[in-house]
């Protein structure tokens, strides 16, 4: 009869593998699909055949009962390393063989070292005493949270990888040589030469990007000093026509951009304002209006109306309410507000086109597109420069991070 | 002299609800009364009028003898005490007392050496002493109700206004700041206006007890008296016999010998 402990007890690496063995065999055969895709048979051919002992492995896992799986999951573990070193040494030691060959090899050296390893030997023996047993869950209860990490901090390499690989990509290309688009991405032969025609006193980037930030800073200021005091009075007052134009904000969201884009060049003809920073700061700023009045309500709606009573009472006026009191506790919000409004600013392309014709007035996204004209297509040069585009609005988010978090968690927490 | 005088005051929301029918009442100088009576009853609404808070429909408040109806809160000279604290959660504890000094304008307005002063002076009454650089988060219910009590007395008012102060705390602590109000109001002797639905705290604090229901003053009088002599049934069912039913239970759980 067997104790308690020793009829509860599996070892942590065990169920480890149980979990994460089919993970391996699902992204071999992914790697093998995209292998097949790329017309490359053999490696095709090895990581199929690696998903397939590794199903096995999976399948002849010891549990404690029947004693000859263990030997049979070694020899299985063995065949996957060799496939998997196969697999490296004939293929052509890519990005995505490295990767293949990883999870082959990976899976395959732990279920080796995990099952050669005493106590496990023992326990998928049935030989484990109870005292054995006992440790045994003890010392699960131990490792369990560390493999736990291990294994997220796997999955959180992959999606890394997934975002930062187009951004690779542009990097390649814009240290390449040349203008080529494509190819696979290498360290050889790297140049800077994109990037210093870019940034030297030929290129118009710097005129771009002085137009960008022009735009792109005042859009944010004219809708901020708009969209507070327009906020904060749907909030707090109740007057009529409050209904009619919160409702009139969101319908205008409805439309897409593109039908107002004739009347909008219109009405820029007739103000003078094409070519002009000022048409675009006006036409950024009320498509932005309408999402920044409705963030910066939602979070004043959440600002206890005893604290503007509680200074109303102290002597303040209500400028003085909103001034003092509510808006320093709003900043996050209104940060997040100004962080929307100049991306939006700093992103849009559409209108940017439609109203600048100079060279002189265009902003970024307009003049990285011209780089790409039918005349000559500088896609070194272009990526260099989308590069560059985002350096500041990393730079905002950075700095901004705090306040994000804070902001678009506001009114969880009782202020 | 400085006592509070409604004169037929009245109440009318748009809706044509009357939260306040005919009030009149007189606040001592130096009274402590406290306005009691189940929720909804009008109580707040009364409060919040003296305060400036919500419009006056009919009649007149007078403070001092001067009309008030239309003063703006500020211009009135009282203190509050919120029930939620409503202390500025950006400004430290010191700042959160000071604010009303430093808002003060003209000839009200104190030179800074005196704001510090008065801040000092607050809070050792309080006993926030240790507390001055911390902000509202980090101190406990109790601590941040004494502050919203400071902060309401900092500017001396003529009139101190508490809005329920107490029902956001625990037993213990509830106990332990209504004699705590009580020592700082005899101390001070300012008038002093409470609003309350919990008739221990009423019968406990007064000098006066005014009971309302449904927007109409029932009783008003020295807390014994009322419960001794109550003049309807809204409030012998409201004070009587809830205070009666109380101390029965107190008499069955520990009888005595």
């Amino acid at each position: 009869m067997k104790s308690l402990s020793q009829r509860w007890y599996e070892p942590q690496e065990i169920a480890t593998l149980r979990l994460w063995l089919p993970v391996a065999v699902g992204v071999n055969i992914l790697l093998s699909s995209i292998e097949w895709i790329r017309e490359d048979s053999l490696a095709f051919q090895l990581s199929l055949l690696g998903a397939f002992a590794l199903l096995v492995l999976w399948l002849v896992l010891p549990n404690g009962e029947q004693t000859w799986k263990r030997d049979v999951a070694i020899g299985k573990a063995g065949l996957v390393l060799i496939i998997g070193v196969i697999h490296y040494a004939a293929g052509m030691r890519m990005v995505i063989d490295i990767w293949s060959t990883l999870w082959l090899v990976g899976p395959a050296i732990l279920a080796l070292w995990w099952l050669s390893s005493p106590v496990i030997s023992a326990w998928a023996k049935g030989l484990l005493s109870v005292q054995g047993a006992e440790d045994g869950l003890a010392r699960n209860k131990r490792i369990a949270p560390r493999l736990g990490a291990i294994g997220s901090h796997i999955l959180l390499l992959h999606a890394v990888m997934l975002i930062l690989f187009p951004v690779l990509w542009i990097l390649d290309v814009a240290m390449s040589p040349g203008n080529i688009l494509g190819g696979d991405i290498g360290v050889s032969d790297w140049t800077g030469e994109h990037f210093s025609k870019m940034l030297g006193g030929d290129s118009s980037f710097w005129i771009w990007m002085r137009n960008s930030l022009i735009v792109s800073i005042g859009t944010t200021l004219m809708g901020l000093a708009l969209a507070v005091p327009a906020a904060y009075a749907f909030s707090r007052f109740r007057f009529s026509g409050r209904e009619g134009s919160m409702f009139a904000f969101l319908l205008v969201q409805m439309f897409p951009g593109i039908i107002i884009l004739v009347p909008y060049f219109m009405v820029m003809k007739s103000l003078g304002l094409l070519n002009t920073s000022l048409g675009l700061i006006l036409a950024y700023s009320v498509t932005a209006l309408p999402l920044c009045v409705w963030m910066l309500k939602g979070f004043f709606d959440t600002v206890p109306r005893e604290l503007e009573e509680a200074a109303l009472l102290e002597g303040c006026n209500q400028f003085e309410v909103f001034w003092r009191v509510i808006l320093p506790l709003s900043l996050p919000a209104v940060a997040v507000t100004a962080l929307f409004s100049f991306l939006a600013a700093w992103n849009e392309y559409l209108l940017a086109l439609t109203f600048n014709t100079s060279n002189d007035m265009y902003t970024l996204p307009v003049g990285l597109a011209s780089l790409i004209s039918s005349t000559g297509q500088a896609w070194g040069d272009f990526a260099a420069a989308s590069l560059l585009v985002s350096i500041p609005v990393v730079i905002l988010f950075i700095i901004f991070q705090k306040f994000l978090i804070q902001g678009l968690s506001a009114g969880s927490v009782k202020g | 002299m400085v006592e509070v005088r409604y004169e037929s005051v009245t109440k009318r929301y748009e809706n044509g609800f009357e939260a306040v029918k005919d009030l009149n009442l007189e606040v001592k100088d130096g009274e402590f009364l406290v306005l009691l009576g189940p929720s909804g009853c009008g109580k707040s609404t009364t409060l919040r009028m003296l305060a400036g808070l919500e419009d006056v429909s009919a009649g007149n408040i007078r403070i001092d003898g001067a009309k008030v109806n239309d003063l703006p809160p500020g211009a009135r000279g009282l203190g509050m005490v919120f029930q939620s604290y409503a202390l500025y959660p950006h400004m430290s504890i010191s700042e959160n007392l000071s604010f009303g000094l430093r808002m003060a304008k003209g000839e009200d307005r104190l030179s800074d050496e005196e704001i510090v002063k008065r801040v000092q002076e607050t809070a050792k009454l309080m006993e926030l002493a240790d507390q001055l650089d911390k902000k509202p988060k980090q101190l406990s219910g109790g601590q941040r109700q004494r502050v919203a009590l400071g902060r309401a007395l900092i500017r001396r008012p003529k009139v101190l206004l508490m809005d329920e102060p107490l029902s956001n705390l625990d037993a213990e602590l509830r106990h332990h700041m209504r004699a705590e109000i009580r020592r700082i109001h005899d101390t001070l002797g300012t008038t002093t206006v409470y609003v309350t639905h919990d008739q221990i705290e009423a019968m406990t604090l007064a000098d006066r007890i005014a009971i309302l229901n449904d927007g109409e003053l029932q009783q008003h009088g020295a807390p014994l008296d009322v419960y001794n002599n109550p003049v309807n049934d809204f409030v012998k069912g409201f004070l009587c016999k809830h205070i009666d039913e109380i101390v029965e239970t107190a008499n069955t759980l520990f009888p005595k010998e």
